[in-house]
């Protein structure tokens, strides 16, 4: 049983620090699809960073600045150069995915992956059999925590909510929509560069091209599945995980008897269900409209 | 006292351009404190734009604006309301997912901290409580009644110590017995010092409540603020319309416009014209209730070729599934439906539509126009909706009849290019009835075509429907208005709880329609 938990938890992790990015950028009304590019981004730089500094804080810090560079030009290009949001952030997880494969090939050589001497300082034997998670699994509770009373019980959370919904009620109370935005972008750079360090600094101790592995859209799955709600996407999340930590064993059990290939694909699956779903229960979204919210832009 | 109280706002030379569109030019116009002041205009007259330059939404291109004999900086809603300024917006700006409490919260100012959602409710419970809006404070807005959400838009306006609010149309949505409240709820404001702006339409509701009227025309301030002691609905009629145009208006639309008739409406009392077989024949319609209004009970309409009817009524008591019923946008559980003598029961809106059904939507916004695309788009959006899927058009083409008709309908725009969505709310409306009245319509639907017109804009659209009328068509007009009902129906029928409850002929007695529509045992039928 606590193989399974274990396994979950360190499945789960980054893609709950990724949603609770997802989250954010939702609420304050930008679809950011750059989640997958800003977790490989991530990833790759707090393993390149621990290779240069050899201390995991200045790996991690570094893959934090570099995160929410990457988010301010998502915001720039969106909400200064008014680009469609979608094609923006595809085009940053794009840019993330290749600049990542080409930094690990012009600074390491043609090399497919890079391994890490160490990652994230583990829990240690004090946690028994969880002792092999590493700290940040356990700080992820209090950080979906702290979201849920920052989202959902301020009135910061409020306005961010109000800029995504109606931005003209905001602009009225005095806000800021586009500044807004760009706080989001922001956090959710932070949330993202965590995210990636812990899918390579966590368990692991290396960085792959590609590793990410559509992760980032299933945590945009996930932001869609929770309706945008920090703790309701948390265990949208933490179910695509369930999903995938079963999938794993099923591939143990019955491996021989089901393909190989359908297994893999039961998180994908899942996630598909999970949007299907939403949709069904929460039913289609009103076109919401009016002159005021239209003369605003 | 020597020197006069300094004004509660003054704008000094202001004017506003939006691209090359000019939508005010050097107005100048000081408001005193402690009073009630009325805005007037016709559609595009420039007055959502004064009231968002006094509360910092839009920078205006050159003059100054003075809160309280200080100057504010212009163009920062921040600055505006530290001054005391607040504006309720024309169309409602509440994000429809928060609660009535998150609502109050999002627009304060000060400490803020972190709430739970009990002391979030118990913070603002006193404060809607002492501005008379009854409401449960964990409800969202999507799910209150229009007058409640304007309620809580002027309580949310009131966070702060407002010195100004400014309300930007609010009887436009508003039933009669609305306007009523909200009215006395704007003299209790009065009694506490707050110094209140009123954008209106009708002259009647200008006379009723304020202290001065400052009228203003194309963009300039034509006069103001003047006493309302100094004028007459006359007078305010001349000076809303521009001389020229009021000469145009018989005795009937001047004096329902002005709103100052007697209690018995004449009617128009063209019924001789109505002849022929019903156009609309509803025959014992009930619908499936459902979430988006009072379900339909066993309804018979008819309306035959020439004839206006007008369904009075409290709203919510069916009016709009009465609509949706007609276009197809409600379930029926029983009853049947014939336009122009073709069972339409089974038949989709499209269907209905090719045998001569048009609607002017009670939303306007949402049901009527798609604000993001051009002003030909829509106009074009029901010929194109009705014709083959793969047919061949020519854009060029389409703008041009588009220009032919906007302009015989008198729509101020720029050019048939720009959105929807940047003209003036009485312009939209008038898009959609030049894309709605046209010469094949056999029933139009009418809802509330005339909220938030002018009274030069509303006079044209009561001439519009009286000539589809004459032309042959039959009209169905759906209106909180009674002045509006009785003005230009051949008959009343009124609505209650989802059934037709009593049906009136000209002349009207507005006692026996006002005690059917709320008085079940009042069913008569004159
Ligand atoms: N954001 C904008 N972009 C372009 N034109 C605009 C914009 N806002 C307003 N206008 C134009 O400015 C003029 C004045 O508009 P405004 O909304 O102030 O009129 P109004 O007096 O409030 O009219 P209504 O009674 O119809 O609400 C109109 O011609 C309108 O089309
Ligand atoms: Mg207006």
């Amino acid at each position: 049983m606590n193989e399974i938990i274990i396994a979950i938890l360190r499945s789960g992790t980054p893609l709950i620090y990724v949603t609770l990015a997802g989250v954010i950028a939702q609420r304050a009304g930008v679809w950011n699809l750059g989640l997958e590019g800003l977790m490989i981004i991530g990833a790759c730089a707090t393993i390149v960073g621990i290779m240069l500094t050899n201390s995991i804080l200045a790996a991690i810090l570094i893959a934090i600045v570099i995160c929410v560079l990457a988010s301010i030009l998502l915001w720039f290009v969106i909400d200064r150069l008014k680009a469609n949001p979608i094609i923006a952030g595809l085009g940053l997880t794009g840019l993330g995915i290749g600049g990542t494969a080409l930094a690990v090939q012009s600074i390491f050589g043609s090399q497919a992956s890079v391994t890490a001497p160490f990652g994230i300082p583990k829990l240690g034997p004090a946690f028994g059999a969880y002792g092999v998670l590493s700290i940040s699994v356990a700080a992820m509770p209090f950080v979906v925590f702290g979201m849920w009373v920052l989202l959902r019980r301020t009135r910061f959370g409020l306005r961010l909510a109000a800029c995504g919904e109606h931005p003209f009620a905001a602009r009225s109370v005095g806000a800021n929509p586009s500044r807004m935005r760009l706080v989001a972008l922001s956090i959710g750079g932070v949330l993202c560069a965590i995210g990636g360090a812990e899918l390579a600094a966590g368990s692991l101790q290396f960085f792959a091209q590609g590793m990410t592995a559509g992760r980032g859209f299933m945590a945009f799955a996930a932001v869609i599945f929770g309706a945008s709600h920090p703790v309701g996407a948390t265990f949208a999340a933490l179910f695509f995980a369930v999903v995938g930590a079963l999938g794993i064993r099923a591939q143990l059990m019955f491996g021989d008897k089901i393909p190989h290939d359908l297994l893999q694909a039961l998180p994908y699956l899942a996630t598909v269900f999970g949007v299907w779903l939403s949709g069904k229960l929460r039913g289609g979204t009103k076109a919401a409209s009016s002159f005021a919210e239209l003369k605003d832009q | 006292m020597s020197n006069p109280p300094k004004p509660a706002l003054e704008c000094r030379d202001v004017t506003v351009k939006f691209g090359d569109v000019t939508a005010l030019s050097d107005v100048a116009v000081s408001f005193a404190p402690g009073q009630i002041h009325a805005v007037v205009g016709q559609n595009g007259a420039g007055k959502t734009t004064f009231a968002r330059v006094a509360a910092g939404l839009v920078q205006p291109t050159a003059g100054a604006v003075d809160v309280m004999g200080e100057e504010i900086r212009t163009g920062h809603v921040s600055q505006s309301r530290a001054a005391g300024v607040e504006l309720v917006h024309q169309s409602f700006a509440l994000p429809p997912s928060f609660t009535v409490a998150e609502t109050m919260e999002f627009g304060a100012t000060g400490k803020g901290g972190i709430y739970s959602r009990k002391s979030l409710a118990e913070k603002w419970q006193s404060h809607l409580a002492g501005l008379d809006v009854q409401v449960d404070l964990n409800r969202r807005i999507r799910d209150l009644p229009i007058e409640t959400q304007q309620g809580i838009e002027i309580a949310r306006a009131l966070v702060m110590d407002a010195r100004v609010l400014i309300l930007d149309e609010p009887t436009a949505v508003l039933s009669p017995s609305s306007i009523d409240m909200l009215f006395a709820r704007v003299r209790r404001l009065k009694e506490r010092g707050v110094t209140v702006i009123l954008i209106l339409h009708k002259i009647r509701e200008v006379l009723g409540i304020a202290d001065t009227v400052t009228v203003l025309r194309g963009g300039r301030k034509v006069e103001g603020p003047l006493p309302i002691a100094e004028v007459s609905a006359e007078r305010l009629a001349n000076l809303i319309v521009g001389d020229a145009i009021a000469k145009t208006l018989d005795r009937h639309e001047r004096d329902a416009l002005v709103g100052t008739k007697s209690p018995v409406g004449e009617g128009a009392g063209h019924l001789e014209n109505a002849k022929g077989p019903s156009v609309l024949s509803m025959k014992a319609v009930s619908t499936r209730p459902d979430s988006e209004g009072t379900a339909l009970d066993s309804v018979d309409l008819d309306i035959r070729p020439g004839e206006i009817v007008g369904i009075a009524g409290v709203e919510g008591n069916g009016q709009k599934t009465l609509v949706r019923a007609i276009s197809a946008l409600a379930d029926l559980a029983s009853g049947s439906i014939r336009l122009a003598g073709n069972d339409v029961t089974g038949e989709p809106l499209a269907a209905r539509r090719a045998i001569g059904l048009r609607i002017i939507p009670f939303e306007r916004n949402v049901e009527g126009l798609s604000l993001t695309s051009s002003l030909w788009q829509n106009w074009s959006a029901r010929e194109l909706l009705q014709g083959r899927l793969l047919r061949l058009i020519r854009p060029s083409a389409v703008r041009e009849a588009c220009d032919r008709s906007l302009k015989d309908w008198s729509v101020h725009y720029h050019n048939s290019a720009q959105k929807a969505g940047s003209l003036s709310g009485g312009n939209a409306q008038k898009v959609i009835l030049a894309r709605e009245v046209d010469r094949e319509a056999r029933l139009i639907i009418a809802a509330q075509p005339t909220r938030g017109l002018d009274i030069g804009a509303t006079a044209f659209v009561w001439q519009a429907l009286r000539q589809a009328r004459d032309r042959g068509a039959a009209i169905l007009l759906i209106s909180s208005d009674l002045d509006e009902l009785f003005d230009i129906s051949d008959r009343v029928v009124v609505m209650l709880s989802g059934q037709v409850n009593g049906e009136f002929r000209a002349p009207f007695d507005i006692a026996s329609v006002g005690a059917a529509m709320t008085d079940a045992a009042a069913r008569t039928s004159a």
